[in-house]
């Protein structure tokens, strides 16, 4: 696979701020995935802990969450993954 | 554990609808309107059911006057999302419409399409209205309660008094208004009940039995024999 | 690199430049927008009687919507995961277009539901209260994992794409671009990385996608009512949901390869092979449909019957006599021998088809309710203007997402067009050699006498 080349000669050079403001928000979306999927999952275990206090059917929220709780951490690793995995390997460059 | 029923007479029912008419007065339950009825959003909490004869056109068979049925397997309570719709420890399923988002699940899951929706703001307060029943918003679900705001009236009037409940002191507005007396309310798991006995007449049925809703209103079918 | 560029130069065409057509585009969109605007606002301020919803049918257009929308948002899943999971290669440059319509289409069709509710105030209180015996919750977890598994699904691939633009393109965007590309250098690390996240993504993408229209399906399976209570209901709205998702798909990609002169990316044989697609899911549409109303029919349940003759020779049999032709039989007549007008064809087809798949929804959801148990009053739906302008609404709103994505990120994939060139086809090479037979004595000696 071909390196990508650098900018063309006309771009303008970016300036040291510009550069600090970008990197803040890319570590700031590479936060999001825990952010909002751990929202998801501490959701769903109010949800579990609701149905349990209220003896409402708690077996068909332990159900879901036994399968939808191990899809949510997958997607949470896998982001996790591969967005800390291209960030940092730009500062290994 | 007390377990609120009610048995319906159909041999004794003429279908004049003064049940229908003593529900909406004790619940404020409002006349939508012309237009609005004209749409089929009638609000009525109970309702004669005019069952069409198969043999002889046009003719009604008979008149069922269907309030909720109160089920105790409630298909309706299963679906909703919010815990707006439920079955109380004594056999009520409840309403609360302060939390309804008016996803209107329970309606659509409902066999006896027992459940009622505020297309608009129908209601406003009046004079003339129950003060014992809240008057719901546009946009929820409500249906019959077995007028519960009267077993709480009579609990707390037994709770001063420093005594127990008495078998006829909580009735509902349909079964005290009907003028042959077809409706019967009462706890079912009163074995001296009139509602307990009734329940088990040989002429004794259920709406769509076979669906397992398990509802707690029993019909008398006319004459002698099994409806 | 500057190579790459070059000769995907016209893709990178609709985000530099801005025609007219764009501008017309984006007025008519707003135009349908501010219909579905108007209609909800004057649903918020008069209550949902403002649609022609009623007892018995309280279920009408909205949760139709909800439905066909959600079913579209499979048109994604199907070519991007399925197709690369499968290896072909044909896919390359329609898999950018497939992801996006699944993003744009589930925030569409989440909304639906949204706009369904009485009380829309209290929204959150399915996220306090929420019961987990309830299929809505069901379904609301379902389509937030597909939305958070396609959202990540599409952004991975376009990261270098993105790194493309944030280098060749300046002015304002260039800051956007510049952080979403996560300082992409495409280096082999890198690469390695993101082709591992790409590969776990597109196998867990699948079972989350038929998950979520399963469970669409389960709001109207799990209550009793006659023809909806069906055991068929899971695999048959997944099906359609497919179905319908291609026949979208073909639609936006003929359009975009109208608008932005795409001709020499999406040739008549990715159409020939998405026709083929589609004709395989009609058949298969075709047989659900036929295995739920012969099984209906044959056990002549009289409750389930009411429902079944409205639907045949009643009252819906305008609509559903016209899903039928829409969904079977068009397509039948213009998906056999594709190879000749493949693209008139399959667009012909994929149209009537997305207006099938919608009618086909709402022949699920309004006879059931129209023809009731009880001897209630039996009801008569009919739309207002609201639940019209919603339709129309959300048509616009989506198609705007849509467009607004198309003039800031590249259509097609660049890396994957360029990959395609420089790798898949010596991979391919590699793959086929590999099924054929190893080269024994004899074959060799021949080939030595007879090779220059």
């Amino acid at each position: 696979m071909m390196a990508p080349q650098s900018r063309l000669p006309e771009a303008p050079q970016p300036s040291p701020g510009e550069d600090r403001m970008v990197r803040i928000f890319q570590y700031a979306i590479a936060c999001t995935p825990v952010v909002f999927i751990g929202g998801i999952i501490g959701w769903v275990t109010h949800l579990i802990r609701t149905s349990l206090k209220l003896h409402d059917v708690p077996s068909g929220a332990i159900g879901i969450s036994l399968v939808s709780i191990p899809v949510f951490i997958t997607l949470m690793c896998v982001l996790l993954y591969v967005l800390w995995g291209i960030l940092n390997d730009r500062r290994a460059r | 554990m007390t377990t609120w029923g009610m048995v319906i007479d159909l041999d004794r029912c003429t279908g004049c609808q003064a049940c229908v008419m003593a529900c909406k007065a004790e619940n404020n339950v409002p006349a939508v309107g012309r237009e609005e009825a004209g749409k089929g959003r009638v609000l009525s909490w109970m309702q004669v059911l005019a069952e069409p004869d198969e043999e002889h056109e046009g003719e009604v068979k008979r008149f069922v006057p269907r309030p909720c049925l109160q089920c105790d397997d409630p298909p309706c309570t299963k679906v909703c999302p919010v815990y707006a719709t439920y079955k109380n420890p004594e056999g009520i399923v409840a309403q609360i419409y302060g939390r309804c988002i008016g996803c209107r699940f329970c309606m659509a899951a409902c066999p006896y399409n027992a459940k009622f929706f505020n297309w608009h703001e129908y209601q406003r307060p009046a004079a003339g209205q129950n003060p014992d029943v809240s008057l719901r918003p546009k946009g929820v679900v409500e249906k019959c309660t077995f007028c519960h705001h009267r077993l709480q009236k009579a609990r707390e009037q037994a709770a001063v008094e420093k005594r127990r409940l008495l078998p006829g002191e909580y009735n509902t507005a349909c079964a005290e208004a009907c003028p042959a007396r077809a409706i019967s309310f009462g706890d079912l798991a009163d074995p001296t009940s009139e509602v307990a006995r009734l329940s088990r007449s040989p002429r004794a049925f259920r709406l769509l039995e076979s669906l397992g809703t398990r509802p707690k209103v029993t019909y008398l079918t006319e004459g002698e024999g099994r409806g | 690199m500057a190579e790459r560029v070059e000769v995907d130069e016209l893709l990178l065409d609709p985000i530099r430049k801005t025609g007219r057509g764009f501008w017309i585009a984006f007025v008519a969109l707003l135009g349908l927008i501010a219909w579905g605007a108007a209609a909800y606002l004057t649903q918020l301020r008069v209550g949902l009687g403002g649609t022609g919803l009623h007892q018995p049918v309280s279920w009408g257009f909205y949760v139709t919507n909800f439905v066909f929308f959600i079913g579209i948002s499979h048109a994604g899943t199907l070519i991007s995961a399925i197709l690369r999971l499968s290896k072909a290669e044909w896919r390359r440059p329609v898999t950018r277009m497939a992801e996006v319509i699944t993003c744009m289409v589930l925030l569409v069709g989440g909304g639906q539901i949204i706009v369904d509710l009485g009380r829309p105030d209290r929204l959150l209180n399915v996220i306090q209260y929420g019961r987990y015996q309830s299929p809505l919750l069901w379904d609301a977890t379902s389509i937030t994992a597909y939305l958070t598994a396609s959202t990540v699904y599409l952004y991975l691939p376009m990261i270098p794409d993105i790194a493309i633009l944030r280098d060749n393109l300046r002015g304002k965007r260039n800051f956007l671009y510049r952080v979403l590309a996560l300082g992409w250098t495409g280096s082999e690390r890198q690469h390695q990385v993101l082709n591992r996240a790409i590969t776990i993504m597109m196998v867990m993408v699948i079972p989350i996608a038929v998950s979520v229209h399963t469970v669409v399906s389960f709001v109207f399976s799990m209550t009793l009512q006659p023809m909806w209570h069906s055991t068929i209901f899971g695999p048959y709205f997944v099906v359609g949901a497919i179905f319908s998702g291609i026949a979208a798909l073909i639609i936006a990609m003929l359009i975009f390869r109208r608008v932005y002169h795409l001709h020499a990316y999406l040739k008549p044989i990715h159409f020939q092979y998405l026709g083929q697609l589609l004709l395989v899911m009609s058949l298969l549409w075709f047989y659900f449909t036929f295995a739920e109303y012969l099984t209906a029919y044959y056990g002549a349940e009289p409750e389930e019957m009411k429902v079944f003759w409205s639907k045949f020779t009643g009252h819906f049999r305008w609509q559903f006599w016209a899903m039928f032709t829409c969904n079977f039989v068009v397509p039948i007549l213009c998906l056999t021998r594709l190879k000749k007008n493949t693209v008139p064809r399959v667009l012909i087809a994929s149209i009537t088809i997305v207006i099938g798949m919608w009618l086909e929804r709402y022949i699920i959801v309004v006879p059931s309710l129209s023809a009731p148990r009880l001897p209630f009053q039996e009801g008569s739906y009919a739309p207002t203007w609201v639940e019209w302008g919603e339709l129309a609404g959300s048509f616009g709103l989506f198609s705007m997402f849509y467009l607004l994505f198309t003039k800031l990120f590249p259509v097609i994939s660049i890396w994957e067009m360029h990959e395609g060139r420089h790798q898949a086809i010596a991979e391919v090479m590699g793959r086929v050699k590999s099924y054929l037979p190893d080269q024994t004595a004899p074959v060799a000696a021949a080939a030595r006498e007879v090779a220059p």
